[in-house]
This record gives structure tokens, C-alpha cells and sequence, in this order.
């Protein structure tokens, strides 16, 4: 197992008295995927939140080795590359200034991305195979195709670790898997040391995760690698629902079964 | 890409282009001997024989102050409402939203009905305007930490309170006389603001604030893609959204203290130029100030040379933008479809 990367001690938050994270310890490696996995409002927005600063919680995070506190903004950006579940583009840059944005963490107030800058950009969006959208807006480009604008934003970041909040909630399958495995060749390629997704989806979680996260609750149900936490027992207790596990090629396939019961919708 | 660079050049050349041609235009003629004479020899008297006195007055007391208070106002409305329109996200956005014109209206009014010729207008309605936006950030900080919602939902209360006390003392103004030359100014008139000293006031302050939100344009990029990700691109959004906001309130303030409400230049001018050339900050914010400035120059030409009267710039600007504006986007529609 690689260098310790995030380590999270009894972490809570609430939002003015509401309960959103309890007690959370985890400890993420160099060279892992890990998904963060769970039904809706079970805590992993909010986890990422944290972890990115955004939010202050009880507890202590350390990144890198530090903690978190002493990070300055600036300074953060420059470890944690972010992609959101959606970009909501009011103005419709060109996806290359917009590729250019993660260079913001070098930049001060006052100063202009350089021509070095924009070869970088170029070389991110080849790698990613989108080169052929350089000149397109954000406005004009698919939904899986932002999705891989958004990850080449946080690579040009030289960011060691990657954040992902459901990056492929509003894509379809073929979009979804292309996305995902970008994701995981960037972290076993070492681009990035490690990714962290949020996921609600314990197919896909299955497929591209090295270890995955269960939460309920608020809560850490289960933690480990994807044959460990994806059992009967723990799906059923984080979504209510019977799955139907497979072990295929050593990997599990979780299949959540029909059911005629309506469940209360939490 | 030839055509694009043809475009800026063209940007750029309209504001020293307006601001030229404008001093030519206007009721007593003069010649292009006269201006450059007028001008050099005020800077330097040895060099060249003094044009006509009517002439010098016209040109160096009349016509240059007014010229350049035009394009100071035009830039300072147009670059406030470019910046804003990114740091809130919203395209409809335009330098009055934040509570200041609002707050000068009612300065300029009290000015006007209560305290005629003891204090400068344009010192009340500054004054007021600043404690409109000062308003504003405290209910939008105290309230909504400073968010984006937090401050435009301010300024629309703020913008409300104020346009009822103009109302209030609207209402309370006995003196027809003066309630005519509140109406008047309240429709914009660059000729408030013609004199060197109200020249070189606005210069003093608008210069260092617009300065500092055209250095920091791309920036202002960054801010616009939504808090979360600014912030997570390093960037502190609440912190310097309100910096760069009251810059713009600052500019805004100054402009319409000396010059009265004038209306679109801010909404227009922004999109234009987005229209041209791409939404990046990089060149809107920047080509903002060339041709900002050229439109209220030009605008004012009108409002002064159209009749013998002189017309207030507020009508123009809005009665020349609005076609404008919808031309351009006929034209270019998919960009905000």
C-alpha cells in the first residue's frame, strides 16, 4: 500500500443543528481509486465539501501530511483538483480558456496565463482525447464531454489527488464507463496519485473502484475492497434494497433485484 | 483569425476616433488648426500663436471636458456592468443593481429640494450612493455571508427603499422648479459634469478603480464559474467578489453623482463585445473600455447636437441600445439561446 494521502479522524459536520457527517475516520493511499458510496443524502457531498475545505468540520483532516487548517486556499488547489457533478456554464467560454482556469492556483490576482500554459492545456485535452474540442464553447460541447473538460481543468491544476463528486450522474452507460476509466488510468498511470468519488451506484463503483467507502446515514457502514463491503448484508443496509451479488473475473457485480415492496423514500 | 484582430483594432480605435471627432462637432465650427492649436498652446504657449479667444473657450472650457466626461462615464458604467455581469453570474446584471444609482437619485433630490446651491449635488448624491452600497453589503453579509443571491436580493431591497424616498421627497418638493430639475436630473446629462474640476474628480477616482478591475480580469473569470469551484480553484470568492464589487460600486457611484442615471450603457456594451469576441474577461472586460467609452461619447453627441435643446443621455442611450441590441442578438442568438 502506497504513502498515506488523506487521513480523516472523528470527522462531523452539521448544517445549523442538522446532522451531516458523524464521527468519520478514513485513510486513503497513494494509487488507489476510492469511492465513496451511498444512497441520496448520505453524507458524501458533504464529505468532499470538507476535504476541500469549503466546509469546516469537527475533527481533523490531514492532507499530505498536513492539517488541513494550515493550508492556505491557494495552496490546497494545488494538491486537490476538483470535478462537480454539473458545470453550470452562465458564460460559454472556449474549452480551452476554460482548461486554462485550473492554472488559477499559480496565478496572483493580477497575472495572465502564459503561452507555456496554453501548450499544457493542449497536451491534457490529446491525453484525454477531447483535443478536438479546443475550440468549441462549453455551451456547444455533450455531457460526458464537459465531464472530461472539467477532469483535464483539475489535471492542469497538477493536482496529486482528485475529487469527484458523482461524475457521471447525469451521463449515459457508454459515457459513464469511458469517464470512469479514464479516471482509474489516470490514478494507475500515476497522473494523479489518487481519485475519491462520490457514487451512488454500486455497479459502477464496483467496476473502477480499488476500495470503496459505504455510508448511511451520515455514517461509515462499511470500508474495504469492493468483494469485502459489496455483500447482501451491507447493500441492504445502506439502500433498503435486496441486491444480488456476482463474483465475475474476480470482480464483483452488484444487481439490485425487483421488488414489489414500495419502500419509504428517505 | 485576420478578421478577429481587424475587429479589436477597430474597438480600440473608436474611442480616440469618437473622442476626436466630437470635439469638431457642434454648433460653432472650428477647424482641426483650432483644436490642436487651442490645446498646444495651453501646453506649451512659446510654441505656437494663440487661435481665436471664442474658439479656445469653445474647444479647451466647453467641449474637451465634456468629451472626456463622456467617455470617463461611458467607461465606468460599461466596465462595472462587464465585471459585474461575471462576478454574479448573471448576464442581466447591469452597475445600478447594487443599490447605487438608487442611492444617488435620492442624494441628488435631497440636494436639489432641501440644500439648493449650499452644497454640490454631486457631493450628496455621491455620499448617499456609497451608503446605499454600504447597505448592501451589510445585508447581504450579514444575512447571506456575502453570496451571490445574498447580493443581488440586497441591492433589489436597497434599490426599492431608495426609489421610495425619492418618491417621499418628490412628493414633499413644493417648488415645481425644483422638481423639474429633479426630474432632469434623474434622466442623465453629461453636461453636469463638463467642468475640468467634476472632470478631474471622477478621473481620480474612476481611473484606479477601472484600472484595477482590467488588470484583474481573468480573475474575474474564475469567479464567475460559481463559488465551489473558484473556491476550489484557489480562489477565495466572497472575499474578492466584494473587493472587486465595490470597485465597481466606487466607479458606478462616481459616475452617476456627476452625470445623473444613465441607463444600458452597462447591459450593452458588455454584450457587444461578448458578441465579437468570446465571452473570456480577457478581452471582454479589456475592449470594454475602448468602446464603452466611444458609445457614451457618441451618445452624447446626440443628446447635444440632435436639437437645439439639449436632450437628456439617458433617452439616448436607451432609445440607441435597444435596437441595437436586439440586432445583435438576432444575429448572433445561439450564444444565449
Amino acid at each position: 500500500m502506497g504513502k498515506v494521502l488523506v487521513r480523516l479522524e472523528g470527522v462531523s459536520y452539521s448544517y445549523d443543528g442538522v446532522k451531516a457527517l458523524e464521527d468519520i475516520s478514513l485513510t486513503i493511499h497513494c494509487g488507489e481509486v476510492v469511492s465513496i458510496l451511498g444512497p441520496n443524502g448520505a453524507g458524501k457531498t458533504t464529505l468532499l465539501k470538507c476535504l476541500l475545505k469549503i466546509l469546516k468540520p469537527h475533527g481533523a483532516i490531514y492532507i499530505d501530511g498536513r492539517e488541513i487548517n494550515t493550508y492556505r486556499v491557494k495552496e490546497l488547489a494545488r494538491i486537490i483538483g476538483y470535478v462537480p457533478q454539473i458545470h453550470h456554464s452562465v458564460f460559454a467560454y472556449r474549452v480551452l480558456d476554460f482548461v486554462l482556469m485550473g492554472r488559477a492556483p499559480y496565478h496572483s490576482m493580477f497575472s495572465l496565463p502564459s503561452e507555456s500554459e496554453y501548450d499544457k492545456a493542449m497536451e491534457i485535452l490529446e491525453e484525454l482525447g477531447i483535443r478536438n474540442l479546443a475550440d468549441r464553447t462549453v455551451a456547444e460541447v455533450s455531457g460526458g464531454q464537459l465531464q472530461l473538460v472539467l477532469i483535464a481543468r483539475a489535471l492542469i491544476q497538477e493536482a496529486k489527488i482528485l475529487l469527484l463528486d458523482e461524475p457521471t450522474a447525469h451521463l449515459d452507460v457508454s459515457n459513464e464507463l469511458r469517464v470512469l476509466s479514464i479516471v482509474y488510468r489516470l490514478v494507475h498511470s500515476r497522473v494523479v496519485d489518487t481519485a475519491i468519488m462520490a457514487m451512488h451506484n454500486p455497479l459502477t463503483a464496483s467496476m473502477f473502484s480499488d476500495r470503496i467507502v459505504l455510508m448511511k446515514n451520515n455514517r461509515v457502514v462499511a470500508e474495504g475492497s469492493p468483494r469485502e463491503v459489496l455483500t447482501r448484508e451491507n447493500l441492504y443496509k445502506a439502500y433498503g434494497v435486496d441486491f444480488e451479488i456476482i463474483v465475475k473475473d474476480g470482480r464483483v457485480i452488484a444487481i439490485p433485484c425487483r421488488t414489489n415492496t414500495i419502500y419509504p423514500i428517505e | 483569425m485576420d478578421k478577429s484582430i481587424l475587429v479589436k483594432a477597430l474597438i480600440v480605435f473608436s474611442l480616440p476616433a469618437s473622442i476626436i471627432f466630437s470635439i469638431f462637432l457642434g454648433r460653432y465650427p472650428v477647424s482641426a488648426y483650432d483644436i490642436f492649436g487651442s490645446i498646444l498652446h495651453t501646453i506649451a504657449p512659446s510654441l505656437i500663436h494663440s487661435p481665436p479667444d471664442p474658439v479656445q473657450r469653445i474647444v479647451l472650457l466647453y467641449r474637451l471636458p465634456r468629451v472626456l466626461a463622456a467617455a470617463l462615464v461611458g467607461i465606468s458604467l460599461s466596465v462595472s456592468g462587464a465585471s459585474l455581469q461575471s462576478m454574479l453570474r448573471n448576464p442581466l446584471v447591469s452597475p445600478h443593481i447594487l443599490g447605487i444609482t438608487s442611492g444617488a437619485a435620492f442624494g441628488a433630490a435631497l440636494a436639489i429640494a432641501l440644500l439648493p446651491g449650499y452644497v454640490p449635488i454631486e457631493l450628496v448624491a455621491m455620499a448617499s450612493a456609497l451608503l446605499a452600497f454600504i447597505i448592501v453589503l451589510a445585508i447581504a453579509w450579514g444575512w447571506g455571508h456575502g453570496s451571490i443571491v445574498s447580493l443581488v436580493l440586497a441591492g433589489v431591497i436597497v434599490n426599492a427603499l431608495f426609489s421610495a424616498a425619492l418618491s417621499l421627497v418628490k412628493f414633499l418638493t413644493p417648488d415645481p422648479h425644483r422638481l423639474a430639475s429633479i426630474t432632469f436630473w434623474l434622466m442623465g446629462d453629461i453636461g453636469q459634469a463638463a467642468q475640468w474640476g467634476d472632470v478631474t474628480r471622477m478621473f481620480m477616482v474612476i481611473t484606479p478603480c477601472i484600472a484595477v478591475l482590467v488588470l484583474a480580469r481573468w480573475r474575474i473569470n474564475i469567479l464567475s464559474l460559481g463559488d465551489e469551484e473558484a473556491h476550489a480553484l484557489g480562489v477565495n470568492p466572497v472575499v474578492e467578489r466584494i473587493f472587486f464589487a465595490s470597485l465597481c460600486a466606487l466607479a458606478t457611484a462616481s459616475a452617476v453623482a456627476y452625470a445623473g442615471v444613465i441607463g444600458w450603457a452597462g447591459l450593452l456594451v458588455p454584450h457587444i463585445i461578448r458578441l465579437t469576441t468570446g465571452c473570456d474577461n480577457r478581452s471582454v472586460i479589456l475592449y470594454t473600455v475602448f468602446l464603452g467609452g466611444a458609445y457614451m461619447v457618441l451618445a452624447d453627441d446626440l443628446a447635444r447636437c440632435l436639437t437645439t435643446e439639449v436632450i437628456p443621455i439617458g433617452i439616448i442611450t436607451t432609445l440607441m441600445g435597444a435596437p441595437l441590441l436586439i440586432y445583435l442578438l438576432r444575429r448572433a442568438g445561439r450564444v444565449w439561446r
